[in-house]
């Protein structure tokens, strides 16, 4: 906003007669925000803190009274915080050999880093146990006790499940930083090892305290990976659902809740931390500059490093694949294509429910998002903070809780919305919108505001100025906001299993049941397939954005 | 922002149009099915042929079947819910989540209160499963052993890590283990007595030092033990028996001589559900009859209707030792005694 920032009553009224549209986006943004996010929350909070239709904090007390409530909370943290460490840590060692380094075969390892974004329910989980379990193939290979049972499998799993969104945040910072100031430096003499410390290392902090909470708070909310590998080690978001599970619903949201504590803690400190410095790098373009030739030693262990990192997560997904085509993985493994016949014909529907729901609830989710993050950090007005916070809310929570809060809000008239499809399209909108929130807020940031200064100057209003100079630029956001979302609704099974009705089935909900079978061929051939659908679609992707927008996509961020 | 809006009312338009298209339909029962999904699509394929109706059902455990009627009840969008552990039904029975209904087959299921509702008729029993155990036999082979064949085997020194099983809180079959060492009667304590508890429990702790892990579903040990992560398993018979089938595991089934626990899987009518009061209680009465529990035999289920055949090599209640078990004992007494299994153990 250009108009002056004196606030007074005066004031508002005509902020409001200048820009109308504005002033009814904000208030749709809040109304839909404080319905589909405020408002189950809210009933989720209600059910927990009234026994009998008494308030009382007894189901909250009762948590810190029982040891084997806080050892969860305790190896969720832990957990979290591993997973969060050395996610980044490989998520930036990616980054940094990518962008940084003349390491070879870059397309290959960009690709491979981002692969485990797709990651199915379950199947990771279970090629863990069957690679490094008691009867594993490395286990024998190497003669090698991983003790992958519980907290190293949740580590491993977790991190391989989550450090695609680190890396996608590291690669976009390091992008966005001017090579031109590390040339100085080199040019002032530095060593290469006293530029990294000095120069780079302090211009990536605010996207490793990013890339830091997102693998937290994913890593805490995780289901599918403690429900298959977690074992006796159990944490927050198992508990949960084993509350539920057991009858008992409220205990099971007090839980969930809990988990709502560290993210929280850690969204403020960040948000104090990193707003309080200016980022913006992009005035026009980055400029673009020749790569630096790294020394051989350097280029070579890091090629190595990338080429090993590279390696375990393709071991992973052609375990997976291999599974797929085999009789009964692990017991029969003669290769067939039986399976995909049958899931083909058994889950045809499925995949056309799914589809059809995150096609429609995609563009929705990355639209919205991008309408967040221009009016949160673009524009000024009271309770901000307050909606970039709440939008995380369903984000942070287990998806089992959440869709809890979706039954307990809307079923009752005029909100009667359980056993629809829109129930489940809400709820994938507005649980996936936070990423593209994050990655909008992250990409206007960068982007000097003086370029829609200019356009508002020329008299445009707020709507022409978002849609002709904002949305273009940060288009590569939601583009990417869009592909976490649709990737997200293809394979996220959490928050659904309680919304799903007998006519709308989803696939994840599919290969959930062939797990409870115990039959894994099947679940990998519904897997890979899910794998191959979203490879599919985020090629379209590529497609439409263009090859020098999705490379932006991949460092959009 | 003009393509942001029409993007946003197309989407809105077709959500309201896809869930129009659901109040649409008639003659269609919403099931809640606490099989797996392969099996509540087989039962419902023979009804769907035998009435012509058309149902849609949601697959949930018992635990989360529950959850969800309870989270639904002012408004359920199911009307009936088949099978899971009779435990739960109960339950939901005792929060007035479910209908009471006498079908015109109640006779044929026998007036035990164990197998159905006989104050309230809230709900009713549709088969009976035993705990077994399952143990891998190449690892027997290899190690020259027996499959333990009483409680007491379990804890050997030769199977220290070698058993896996679902924690008791997570799953209803665990919960059936546990609540069969504690009304067994173990050491000539009188079943269900305080002694028996505490002896039960006394044996649960060194039970569980022989435990090499802990799962969340009560058939997850099942498929481990056949790749032999852990080649003991404690799960249900007909869970054991229809994956051997199915997957061809290479696995003994066993049961423990001093007694051994049992579940009846229930079956319920959901107040205030869309065809309660019709088509949910088709099913209900299609459920009860002989041609539908003579479907049993394929999952190696026992059905409770005593004019149905049970199936060729389905375990019955004559063919293992029986502990006294008391459905309704256990259900009563369960948070109790899974707050003191957690704080013994410490899980």
């Amino acid at each position: 906003m250009t108009v002056a920032a004196r606030p007074s009553r005066f004031a508002l009224g005509r902020r409001f007669l200048k820009d109308p549209v504005l002033w009814i986006a904000v208030a749709l943004i809040f109304l839909l925000v404080g319905l589909f996010v405020g408002f189950p929350v809210y009933k989720l909070l209600e059910r927990s803190l009234f026994v009998n239709g008494q308030f009382s904090l007894q189901t909250y007390a009762d948590l810190f009274q029982k040891s084997y409530y806080l050892r969860p909370f305790f190896n969720s943290l832990h957990v979290g915080v591993v997973t969060a460490l050395i996610g980044t840590l490989v998520a930036f060692v990616f980054a940094y050999a990518l962008n940084r380094t003349n390491v070879p075969f870059k397309g290959l390892f960009r690709s491979v880093a981002l692969l485990p974004i797709i990651s199915p329910p379950f199947l990771l989980a279970l090629a863990a146990i069957f690679l490094f379990g008691n009867q594993g193939y490395f286990t024998k290979l190497l003669g090698i006790d991983f003790q992958i049972w519980g907290f190293n499998g949740l580590v491993l799993t977790e991190t391989l499940s989550y450090f695609p969104i680190a890396f996608i945040i590291l690669e976009g910072v390091l992008r966005g930083i001017d090579p031109a100031l590390e040339e100085a430096a080199f040019n002032l003499g530095g060593s290469r090892l006293r530029v990294f410390l000095t120069v780079t290392l302090p211009l990536a902090v605010p996207g490793l305290a990013s890339a830091l909470l997102l693998v937290f708070v994913e890593s805490l909310a995780d289901f599918g990976n403690p429900m298959v590998i977690g074992g006796r080690y159990t944490v927050l978001s198992s508990e949960a659902y084993f509350a539920i599970q057991s009858f008992n619903i409220p205990r099971g949201i007090a839980l969930a809740i809990m988990l709502l504590v560290p993210p929280l803690v850690a969204f403020l400190l960040q948000h104090y931390w990193v707003s309080r410095r200016s980022r913006v790098t992009v005035t026009g373009k980055p400029s673009s500059s020749n790569l630096k030739q790294v020394p051989r030693v350097l280029r070579v262990s890091l090629t190595f490093i990338v080429f090993f990192l590279s390696g375990i997560i393709l071991l992973f997904y052609g375990m997976v694949i291999f599974g797929s085509l085999a009789q009964a993985w692990p017991f029969d493994n003669t290769l067939t294509l039986n399976n995909y016949y049958q899931a083909l014909n058994r889950a045809g529907e499925h995949f056309k429910d799914t589809l059809l729901i995150a096609g429609i609830a995609t563009p929705i989710s990355g639209i919205l998002g991008m309408i967040v993050a221009f009016l949160v950090v673009r524009k000024r007005f009271a309770a901000k903070n307050l909606l970039e916070f709440s939008t995380m809310l369903t984000f942070a929570l287990p998806g089992t809780v959440v869709g809890i809060g979706y039954i307990l809000a809307f079923n009752r008239q005029p909100l009667l919305l359980t056993g629809t499809a829109l129930i489940i399209g809400l709820a994938f909108v507005f649980r996936n919108m936070p990423v593209g929130v994050r990655a909008g807020v992250a990409s206007l940031q960068q982007i000097d505001k003086s370029i829609e200064e200019a356009s508002t100057n020329l008299g445009a209003g707020t709507t022409r100025t978002f849609t002709c100079i904002t949305l273009p630029m940060i288009l590569p956001a939601m583009f990417a906001g869009m592909a976490y979302s649709f990737v997200k609704c293809m394979t996220a099974i959490s928050a659904v299993i309680f919304l799903v009705s007998g006519k709308w089935q989803l696939v994840t909900v599919e290969i959930l049941g062939q797990i409870d079978n115990g039959n894994y061929s099947m679940a990998a051939a519904l897997s890979t397939l899910v794998i191959l659908i979203c490879l599919g679609v985020l090629a379209v992707m590529w497609l439409f954005v263009g090859r020098s927008a999705m490379e932006r996509i991949v460092g959009g961020n | 922002m003009r393509f942001t809006k029409r993007a946003f009312w197309v989407g809105v338009l077709l959500f309201a149009g896809l869930s129009g298209a659901v109040s649409l339909s008639s003659q269609t029962l919403h099931m809640l099915c606490s099989f797996n999904p392969e099996e509540c699509q087989f039962y419902i394929d023979v009804f769907e042929e035998d009435t012509g109706v058309t149902v849609e059902f949601v697959r949930l455990s018992s635990g989360s079947a529950l959850a969800r009627v309870e989270s639904e009840a002012a408004n359920p969008t199911q009307s009936i819910w088949f099978a899971g552990t009779n435990s739960s039904h109960i339950v939901a029975g005792q929060k007035g989540l479910l209908e009471p209904y006498v079908s015109s087959l109640d006779e044929l299921i026998p007036d035990n209160v164990q197998f159905k509702d006989l104050e309230n008729h809230n709900w009713i029993g549709i088969y009976a499963g035993f705990i077994a155990f399952a143990t891998n036999k190449d690892f027997l082979s290899q190690n020259n052993l027996q499959a333990p064949t009483s409680w007491a085997d379990l804890l050997k020194p030769e199977f220290t890590g070698k058993i896996a099983l679902a924690f008791p809180f997570s799953s209803g079959t665990s919960y059936t283990v546990l609540a069969t060492l504690l009304q067994l009667g173990l050491n000539g304590t009188t079943p269900r007595s305080q002694e028996s508890v505490d002896a039960g429990f006394a044996f649960a702790a060194q039970l569980d030092a022989q435990v090499g892990q802990y799962l969340e579903s009560g058939s997850g040990c099942i498929t481990l033990a056949g790749t032999g992560e852990f080649p003991i398993c404690i799960s249900f018979a007909h869970d054991i028996a229809s994956r051997i089938k199915s997957q061809s595991l290479s696995l003994e089934m066993t049961f423990p001589s001093e007694g051994t626990g049992s579940e009846i899987g229930g079956m319920a009518l959901i107040k205030g559900g869309p065809e309660t009061a019709s088509l949910a209680r088709a099913y209900y009465d299609w459920a009860l009859s002989v041609r539908a529990q003579n479907l049993y035999a394929t999952f190696f289920r026992v059905p409770l209707n005593s004019k149905a055949t049970v199936g060729e090599g389905v375990v019955r209640a004559a063919d293992v030792v029986l502990a006294d078990f008391d459905q309704n004992w256990a259900g009563n007494n369960r948070d109790a005694f899974i707050e003191r299994w957690r704080e013994l153990t410490g899980k």
